[in-house]
């Protein structure tokens, strides 16, 4: 009854044709693109991976079978763990982790020089200067550290010419070049939300924090950073997810015996053609990032509405 | 004073550490793309040369891939910006112990790994076409196996997300009044929404559009698991450079990033001149004149960056058509035979002093790029170049 | 021109949830009315304008206008112009658009808008500013704009919210006269919320005073100030002084009351409470300060009161004494200048007296609590 009367509160409102349409169209993409994708997603991961023709048929059951083979492997009898897949998972979150708070330490010095020396020429010159590699495409971005970082690259024949390194240092087998492509991905994204949230932040207070006696120290931890925890927390999240999530740069930049856990679903899906066990890793990826997410920023106490501001 | 002075040369230093980290990447890029070595580098600088532009002209999968980007990116704009400016609207009229659950899920998708929405919209129109029973060769069944069909509702699946935050954050300055006053004069909803709300939207329609294209453009994960036997841009991109890369990208990334610096010298300028003329109405500044510079570059740095940016990639484009870097490939080419004369000499003589005499080892054959028949860009620029695109 | 089209409130209830923002209102309202709801801020008179307007339906109860019930029917489609209290005019639009926006959403043609639009900026002095943008217009003009807007779509009703209170008091006593004069010229019915008295007073044919959902009054503004209903009524129209005490006996239509600290009062009873007002009964007597008038009365001893004068101010037309009588009871009283130089001394006791005809007495109730 109650719910009815929202309905046509709603219609009330916008009147049918507008009602109507906008019904659609949020309808349309909350339930087909959002949640009927996602349920069939998980639903895919607990089936058996069959010929069409089996679709159906007494074999088309309910399994766990695609979960097991992340922890077990193909081995049937659960003795050993799959350490293969474990160990990508694994270092895939952990490296994740790195990169957000690499990120963070990297950008919140900027940020918060950009945030509070409001409206200067230079200022606005390193705005646009960061806007600039915002638009450059994902690979073009792994492309060009990858130019750098290769056994000919840039950064090699730079070491050679000053005496630093004796022979070329493979940088990509060694993952150096990965996490530093990861971390050059998605900087941005940490340093535009603590950018906002500190440039909200009423000079005023500083100020005054430092006019009682203040160390630099205590003013950023009891003023500045407590401000900009919501901004560090969406830039944090968006990085540590994206970075978590990745697939261009570990293909690009990775070595060719470490892969990220994207990896593995991509080669699921697109070399094995075994959807089923794709989703199935796809869901242990979604489900274990964001069970980090929602931990961390429980630890931290930020709130789920602060992110996206 | 002196810990004052320190301040600033740490500053100075890190500022100077992230910018080169920033750009730096993206300069070598750019410079790689005007030498001539196979192999994307500056060290061992070779020749000056436009040839891998000239490649990357001539590549037929880039150019595929670009048209289909396009497509991609209209198709998702439409959507994307249509049902993010539903649902920004949906949110203010929500009921209000609604609204926190309904905020989630529509800001989820920004949160969730690409990869995984791409798979979970191939798994789940896949079902959708055999719940409806479609037959394989069926026109529905072909839809739901659309690399671009699938591409587009995949990416507008989060990029609609992205439009939503930028519509919500103009709405909060409407004042819904308007809507009701337009109402109240007899206007119908359809009419008050398009005469009053519409326009007061636009500028943030304007910059959604430009941000989902932007996003549909560029992206990779989802794509490259809707995408099917079709090809973007982005894929095309990853593919090549997996296979191996050649500086012909180098090539294709000078050419994006200066495009970029173009929009973000406009935009700034356009502001500024925007600023400019509200500070001349407010009275605030005399609009000088007699000045020797036209009226929209005074005072206005991006604008004549702007200028000097233009006349630089005229000149280049310029220059393109009609320099040849050929002598001095040859030059390089022979400096290089030598080089390797030589080190193959000294490997003989070292292998001979070792163990003897032994047959010598082929010299590798290296092969000189096809030379450009005229002037670089392989006469991108001449009309008939252009249709025969795809 | 028209002769105006009545408005009737009919049993209307308002609810949100669980709150009742309005209750059992049932006000008729004549054709070419000058109507007035009063009230303080959150009394539900915005809300039972927007009952009018079509932008909420009663929960119970039918709104008619001009005899035909509007249940069902949306504010684009009912006979009403609301004038908003932030005026909403469109800044993206001209002034002249925004004043024929009603005509452009019925399809009429540039020409035609615009023709409108000038005789209509004509009548509001705006005459030639049509093609500025409303940020470029002062307050004033902009509420001129926002009624010739209202005043375009030719509605039976023009409804308004609290029209003047951006403006400052000047140019909002300039306006109330305005509004009075363009109601008379166009004849249709003018239905205007406000918590301001003066405004109520001075513009209305009739007011009904709000006080949390519930209409307490509906009188003309004579009628409100001198005979009110409730002492919610007495006190929040005008100043008022309040005597609380018992009923002890009733003559007619008057009535003495003993109050705890003023000694006995006689005063009549205010119309609606006649015949309802009982001996025993706590009852308040209102004496407005320009009814006090110094010295002790001839007659009767029950209409006079003393008290020690705190504070005197000159007002120009007036003197207002601030007195304090037994037991701490403020007391106020406004004497018309005459051209004395003063009236009293600080700290004097003075004898005041009132006629018992111009006081009031009635059922003791709530106060409005300014």
């Amino acid at each position: 009854m109650k719910r009815k009367m929202i309905f046509s509160d709603f219609f009330r409102n916008n009147g049918l044709v507008m009602g109507g349409m906008l019904m659609g169209l949020v309808g349309f993409w909350l339930i087909f693109l959002i949640i009927l994708p996602q349920l069939s997603m998980l639903d895919y991961s607990f089936r058996h991976n069959l010929p069409p023709a089996e679709l159906g048929g007494p074999k088309d059951v309910y399994t766990l079978s695609n979960y097991q083979h992340l922890l077990y492997g193909s081995d049937t009898t659960h003795q050993s763990y799959n350490t293969v897949d474990l160990k990508v998972f694994l270092r895939t979150i952990f490296a994740a982790m790195m990169v957000t708070v690499f990120n963070i330490i990297l950008c919140y010095p900027l940020a918060y020089f950009l945030g509070q020396s409001k409206g200067s020429g230079l200022v606005r010159l390193l705005v646009v200067l960061l806007i600039i590699p915002y638009w450059i495409n994902e690979i073009l971005r792994a492309f060009a550290l990858r130019i750098i970082f290769g056994e000919n690259g840039l950064l090699n024949e730079v070491l050679l010419f000053l005496h630093l390194a004796e022979a070329p240092i493979d940088f990509i087998r060694q993952d150096i070049a990965l996490y530093a492509g990861l971390g050059y991905a998605y900087i941005l994204l940490m340093l535009f939300p603590i950018y906002n949230v500190i440039e909200s932040l009423d000079r005023n207070q500083i100020e005054a924090a430092r006019d009682m006696g203040a160390s630099w120290i205590r003013i950023h931890r009891r003023i500045v950073i407590p401000h900009a925890k919501p901004g560090i927390a969406s830039g944090a999240t968006m990085v540590f997810m994206l970075s978590a999530g990745a697939l261009a740069a570990p293909q690009i930049l990775g070595g060719p015996s470490s892969l990220w856990f994207t990896q593995l679903v991509y080669q699921w899906f697109n070399d094995s053609l075994n959807w089923q066990q794709g989703a199935a890793y796809a869901i242990v990826l979604l489900v274990a990032t964001i069970t980090i997410v929602l931990t961390v920023m429980k630890l931290f106490r930020v709130n789920m509405g602060d992110i996206g501001k | 004073m002196n810990s004052a002075i320190l301040m600033r040369l740490a500053l100075g230093a890190y500022l100077l550490i992230f910018f080169s980290y920033l750009l730096g990447p993206l300069v070598v890029m750019s410079l790689t793309a005007f030498n001539s070595a196979a192999f994307p580098s500056v060290s061992p600088w070779a020749c000056f040369s436009y040839e891998w532009f000239n490649v990357l002209f001539n590549d037929k999968h880039i150019r595929e891939g670009i048209y289909y980007s396009i497509i991609i990116g209209i198709g998702t704009v439409i959507l994307s910006v249509s049902m993010g400016l539903a649902a920004s609207i949906v949110l203010t009229q929500i009921w209000p112990r609604l609204r926190a659950t309904y905020y989630t899920l529509i800001t989820a998708p920004i949160l969730i790994p690409g990869v995984v929405l791409g798979i979970s919209t191939l798994v789940f129109w896949d079902r959708a076409s055999r719940f409806l029973g479609a037959e394989d060769g069926s026109l529905l069944h072909g839809l739901f196996h659309n690399g671009i069909f699938l591409t587009i509702l995949g990416q507008s699946s989060f990029i609609a997300s992205y439009a939503m935050l930028v519509f919500v954050a103009r709405l909060q300055r409407f004042d819904p009044g308007l809507t009701e006053a337009a109402l109240d004069l007899g206007a119908s909803h359809t009419q008050a929404f398009r005469k009053i709300l519409l326009p007061f939207m636009r500028p943030a329609i304007a910059s959604a559009a430009v941000l989902a294209f932007l996003a549909s453009f560029e992206n990779y994960n989802t794509t490259t698991f809707t995408i099917i036997d079709y090809k973007t841009l982005t894929t095309v991109l990853a593919q090549k450079v997996r296979l191996g890369i050649n500086p012909s990208i180098s090539a294709l990334a000078f050419i994006i990033i200066v495009l970029t610096i173009f929009a973000a010298l406009a935009f700034e300028t356009v502001q500024r001149n925007k600023k400019r003329q509200q500070e001349v109405k407010q009275g605030r500044i005399i609009a000088a004149k007699g000045s020797l510079l036209p009226g929209f570059l005074r005072g206005n740095a991006a604008a004549m960056a702007f200028c000097l940016l233009a006349f630089a990639v005229i000149v280049l484009v310029g220059t393109a058509q009609s320099y040849s870097p050929e002598a001095c490939k040859i030059r390089v080419q022979e400096a290089r035979q030598m080089e390797i004369q030589q080190s193959i000499e000294a490997l003989q003589k070292a292998r001979a002093e070792k163990e003897g005499a032994q047959p010598v080892a082929p010299v590798p054959e290296t092969l000189a790029p096809a030379a450009p028949t005229s002037g670089a860009f392989g006469n991108v620029f001449a009309p008939n170049n252009l249709n025969s695109g795809d | 021109m028209t002769s105006g089209v009545a408005v009737d409130l009919d049993d209307i209830w308002i609810r949100f949830g669980d709150f009742v923002a309005v209750r059992e209102a049932n006000v008729a309202i004549r054709g070419g009315d000058f109507f007035s709801f009063l009230g303080p801020s959150g009394c539900g008179k915005t809300t039972i304008l927007r009952a009018v307007s079509g932008f909420l339906e009663p929960s119970q109860g039918q709104v008619r206008i001009g005899g035909r019930n509007m249940a069902g029917i949306g504010p684009n489609k009912r006979p009403t112009a609301l004038i908003f209290q932030n005026l909403a005019l469109f800044p993206l639009m001209k002034i002249w658009e925004n004043i024929s926006f009603s005509m452009e959403v019925t399809g009429a043609s540039v020409a035609e808008r615009r023709k409108r639009a000038d005789e209509l900026l004509d009548m509001i002095a705006l005459s030639g500013q049509g093609d500025k943008l409303p940020s470029e217009l002062s307050g004033g003009q902009k509420q001129r704009v926002a009624i010739a807007r209202a005043l375009c779509a030719n509605p039976d009703v023009l409804l308004l919210d609290e029209p003047l209170s951006a403006l400052d008091l000047k140019l909002r006593q300039h306006m109330r006269t305005e509004l009075r004069e363009i109601q008379k010229r166009v004849g249709i019915t003018f239905i205007y919320i406000t918590h301001d008295q003066g405004e109520a007073l001075t513009m209305s044919d009739n007011v009904a005073v709000m006080k949390a959902g519930v209409i307490e009054q509906i009188d003309n503004g004579h009628d409100i100030y001198d005979h009110p209903a409730t002492p919610f009524v007495a006190s929040f129209v005008g100043e008022n002084n309040v005597f609380r005490g018992k009923v002890i006996q009733i003559n007619g239509n008057e009535a003495v009351i003993r109050s705890n600290r003023s000694g006995d009062l006689l005063s009549r009873i205010t119309p609606a409470a006649v015949g309802k007002l009982r001996v025993g009964d706590d009852a308040m007597m209102f004496i407005r300060p320009e009814v006090l008038q110094p010295g002790a009365a001839e007659e009767d001893g029950r209409n006079t009161i003393s008290a020690n004068v705190i504070h005197e101010e000159f007002e120009g037309n007036s003197f207002s004494v601030l007195l304090e009588g037994e037991g701490g009871k403020t007391i106020k009283m406004a004497v018309p200048n005459a051209g004395q130089d003063k009236i009293s001394n600080r700290g004097e006791m003075l004898s005041l007296h009132y006629a018992p005809a111009n006081a009031v007495v009635m059922p003791a109730a709530e106060l409005a609590s300014e």
